[in-house]
């Protein structure tokens, strides 16, 4: 059970990532340069949720989902057989001509946590160039920019998702968006300074590091940003390719006025991806986290975890029946994986998973499941979990 | 609310889909495929089979083969409890729930794997200078993990030092069980017949929080059963201690933290939780769901295990290793006035110089060791990725090996497995490594 060495020289990794960020991101924010960027390819995930009230005004809508399920442990069946999957509602306005502002709260099943998603100011300096503050989902992946319940193939998210992101992960901070590229081929990319994880990853957390614990740093545990950034490509009109990563301290060296410890650095780099090849969609997600954890603590937290997930998708009718035209139904099928502790053989989990969703109305889903999983604790022993699941999922 | 990753100016913050209406049902619009479609039936097949297929649900494991069972015959009220001890046993502690300042693991469950025994990484290291506890250096257990802010304890130079491999913690209840009586009749401190094994009692003194109701406690030197050298007479001292020493967790029972004594660092409430950090009824909770663990169920004996269990008896194994002892009273009727085929005296014997770890505890001298139980070897490998830890620091890989290892008292059972053909001793083995 070798373990991984500490990462070296956490500033130097992060002048690079930071380095890495802008000069990739600088293209696309040259003041006198017209906007190029036409309508970015409509979105092969997901339409835009429906919006109540005046779009040039207060709006607002959500989206919740319901699950049941016949879950088992090793043959034993969870009594939960009921439950909400997922709820959110948003509301955003637009104050001036430049000025936005919006606000959104999600309760995620799998995280069982409420996140304020989004409390965010955004003034739109030119229409490929964005600036924004307040609380916003960090850029680490699509599934957390994009995890409204009715886009999903499947009931739960994947392990990447929810054990690595920690999707929802919104964060406070500040930053831009902006575009670049031609029409045909554009580049978008995001930028921010954020409050970034907290101890709690590690302090908060039983059994070994987990980074979802350490979300909801609003108020910076330790008064140092962390620096997050994304880049996504489009190299055609159904592809999208992206990478993002983060980095800074998560740490508090003193407690009380006493020095406790050294600053210590978390780094997260997510890699995704989307395409359709023979009308298959096929999407993929993948994370690496690298935490500096104190020495006490080395052998029971990880330094080193890894995530990865693939699925793929088939709209098999569309419509279903001749007159009932806005149905259609798809089959998704699903593999994912994460290592929570790649310096120790064990703690980690391997799952499948297929959905077979029926798109009865736009906007809205119903989705019968089945996953099969396989847990490993720190010892390696495994534990086999397994579920059918019924959800539905709409938009308000 | 999802936004669209490229800013638009048109009064939206997101591009509107081409037609929303459609949109969801993702591209590419796939072409209207036949009902019959072998792929989409294949497809439909897969994700309905669960329901009629359990073993894509998962499976109960075969009765019997798992170390995490409670004994069979408790009754409903003591299977609440089961539940309950479950939870807590596994329950892993955060830093902010009072985990440390020093420590060895998160959860009882961290150091014995399915309940079973644990691994070389977490053995435990024990440390006494000249039978002193040495508690001024860090002693009698050693802490090599702590939380930000404090330091872990290193090991001193000198003094006497045994590491300990976490032992299996099912069937403890079955062990307490066991009348004190039962154990001493076995008892030949002199070697009064000869046989040139010794077992005896350790006799110690249970601390002062054990109250006098709880089994092994009372006032005087106890039997002690528990432990690699039978240290300990009550299991809600075991419980209480590994909350303490192993976890760093204050309870009712123990409730001023464990600290690094030769640490310049002052900790006061560093782990952020208030003491105590759990309650009793937590470590009871503990108590009584590993008094209500049951052993797992041998196997079958086949004409070459019957063959190995003779040969077992020959060899002198038996002396030490009893196959069975009787259960006295007790509260829960499910451990009460039963056989346990533990194959333990549960008394300490010299086992020589290979094996001796120099130091004293109770009553135990630095070659004595508690007969270790032999079951649940049958399963014990499922538990350790295939690989096996035998003996009280893990040292041997196989039972085999373990016989080889042994010394002392054990000197003439291990010469007569040695001198047994090669299939005699896979008889042997295949019987041990069966129970």
């Amino acid at each position: 059970m070798s373990r991984a060495r500490p990462i070296a020289n956490p500033a130097a990794r992060l002048a690079l990532l930071v380095a890495a960020v802008v000069l990739l991101a600088a293209p696309g924010v040259p003041a006198a340069t017209p906007p190029r960027v036409g309508p970015p390819p409509a979105s092969k995930v997901s339409p835009e949720p429906p919006v109540h009230g005046n779009p040039e005004g207060i709006s607002w809508g959500g989206h919740g989902e319901l699950r049941l399920g016949h879950d088992r442990v090793r043959g034993t069946s969870d009594p939960e057989w009921f439950s909400v999957g997922r709820v959110n509602g948003f509301a955003r306005a637009r104050l001036a001509e430049r000025w936005r502002v919006a606000g959104e709260g999600t309760w995620d099943r799998a995280t069982d946590d409420f996140v304020l998603e989004r409390v965010e100011l955004t003034y739109r300096w030119k229409r490929t160039f964005h600036a924004h503050g307040g609380i916003f989902p960090a850029p680490l992946g699509r599934t957390n920019l994009s995890h409204d319940a009715p886009r999903n193939d499947f009931a739960e998210h994947s392990l990447v998702a929810t054990q690595l992101v920690g999707v929802p992960n919104a964060m406070l901070g500040l930053g831009v968006r902006g575009a670049a590229g031609g029409g045909k081929r554009p580049m978008t990319y995001e930028i921010d300074l954020v409050t970034g994880f907290s101890d709690g990853l590690i302090i908060d957390s039983p059994g070994g590091t987990r980074l979802p614990i350490g979300r909801n740093n609003y108020g910076d545990n330790n008064g140092l940003p962390s620096v997050v950034g994304r880049i996504e490509f489009h190299p055609s009109p159904d592809a999208e390719w992206g990478i993002a990563a983060q980095s800074g301290p998560y740490n508090q060296t003193e407690i009380g006025g006493m020095t406790v410890d050294g600053r210590r650095w978390v780094h997260l780099i997510v890699a995704d991806g989307a395409t359709t090849f023979a009308g298959v969609r096929l999407v993929a997600e993948t994370g690496v986290a690298f935490v500096d954890v104190p020495p006490g603590l080395l052998g029971l937290y990880a330094e080193d975890q890894w995530g990865a997930s693939v699925e793929a998708s088939r709209t098999l009718w569309d419509p279903l029946f001749g007159s009932w035209r806005q149905s259609a139904l798809r089959v998704a099928v699903r593999g994912d994986a994460v290592d929570l502790d790649r310096g120790l053989r064990g703690d980690s989990r391997h799952r499948v998973s297929a959905s077979l969703n029926l798109h009865h109305r736009p906007r809205a889903v119903a989705r019968f499941g089945w996953y099969y999983e396989l847990q490993r604790d720190r010892f390696d022993n495994e534990t086999p979990q397994a579920g059918v699941t019924f959800t539905a999922a709409t938009y308000f | 609310m999802s936004y669209g990753r490229v800013p638009q100016d048109d009064g939206r913050f997101a591009p509107q889909a081409e037609e929303p209406a459609r949109a969801m049902h993702s591209a590419p619009r796939a072409r209207r495929v036949a009902w019959l479609d072998p792929a989409v039936v294949a497809i439909c097949a897969l994700v309905l089979a669960p329901l009629g297929c359990g073993d894509l649900l998962t499976t109960k494991p075969p009765a019997g083969t798992r170390f995490d069972q409670p004994l069979d015959g408790l009754g409903n009220s003591e299977l609440g409890d089961f539940q309950d001890g479950q939870t807590q046993f596994r329950r892993a502690f955060s830093i902010s729930e009072g985990l440390g300042p020093i420590f060895n693991n998160v959860s009882c469950a961290s150091c014995h794997s399915g309940d079973g025994r644990g691994i070389p990484t977490n053995t435990l290291t024990r440390f006494s200078r000249a039978g002193d506890l040495a508690l001024a250096e860090g002693g009698p257990q050693i802490q090599d993990k702590a939380i930000p802010g404090a330091e872990p304890e290193r090991l001193p130079v000198g003094g006497e030092v045994s590491h300990r491999l976490p032992p299996p913690v099912f069937g403890v209840g079955l062990m307490e069980a066991i009348t004190d009586s039962t154990i001493l009749a076995h008892e030949d401190a002199g070697d009064g017949d000869g046989d040139g094994i010794s077992g005896r009692a350790n006799w110690v003194t249970p601390p002062a929080f054990v109250p006098a109701t709880e089994p092994g406690a009372g006032p005087g030197l106890r039997v002690g059963r528990f432990g690699r050298k039978a240290q300990v007479s009550s299991l809600l001292q075991q419980t209480v201690d590994a909350y303490h020493q192993d976890m760093g967790i204050t309870s009712s029972f123990r409730s001023v933290e464990n600290t690094n004594p030769l640490s310049s660092v002052v900790v006061p409430g560093l782990d952020g939780a208030p003491d105590p950090e759990v309650g009793g009824q937590a470590v009871n909770d503990v108590m009584q769901y590993m008094r209500m663990l049951a052993p797992p169920t041998p196997g079958e004996m086949t004409p070459r295990r019957e063959q190995g269990a003779a040969l077992f008896a020959t060899a002198t194994c038996a002396s030490c290793h009893i196959p069975s002892l009787r259960t006295g009273a007790h509260e829960i009727e499910a451990l009460a006035d039963r056989d346990v085929a533990l194959f333990s005296d549960l008394l300490l014997h010299d086992l020589g110089d290979g094996l001796a770890d120099n130091r004293p505890d109770g009553g135990a001298d630095g070659r004595e060791w508690r007969t270790a139980p032999l079951w649940g070897l049958r399963i014990a490998r499922e538990f350790l990725n295939g690989a096996l830890f035998l003996l009280h620091d893990g040292r041997a890989r196989s039972v085999e090996e373990a016989v080889r290892l042994h010394g002392g008292e054990a000197a003439g059972a291990r010469d007569a497995f040695v001198a047994m053909s090669a299939d005699e001793r896979a008889a042997l083995l295949d019987f041990v490594e069966s129970r």
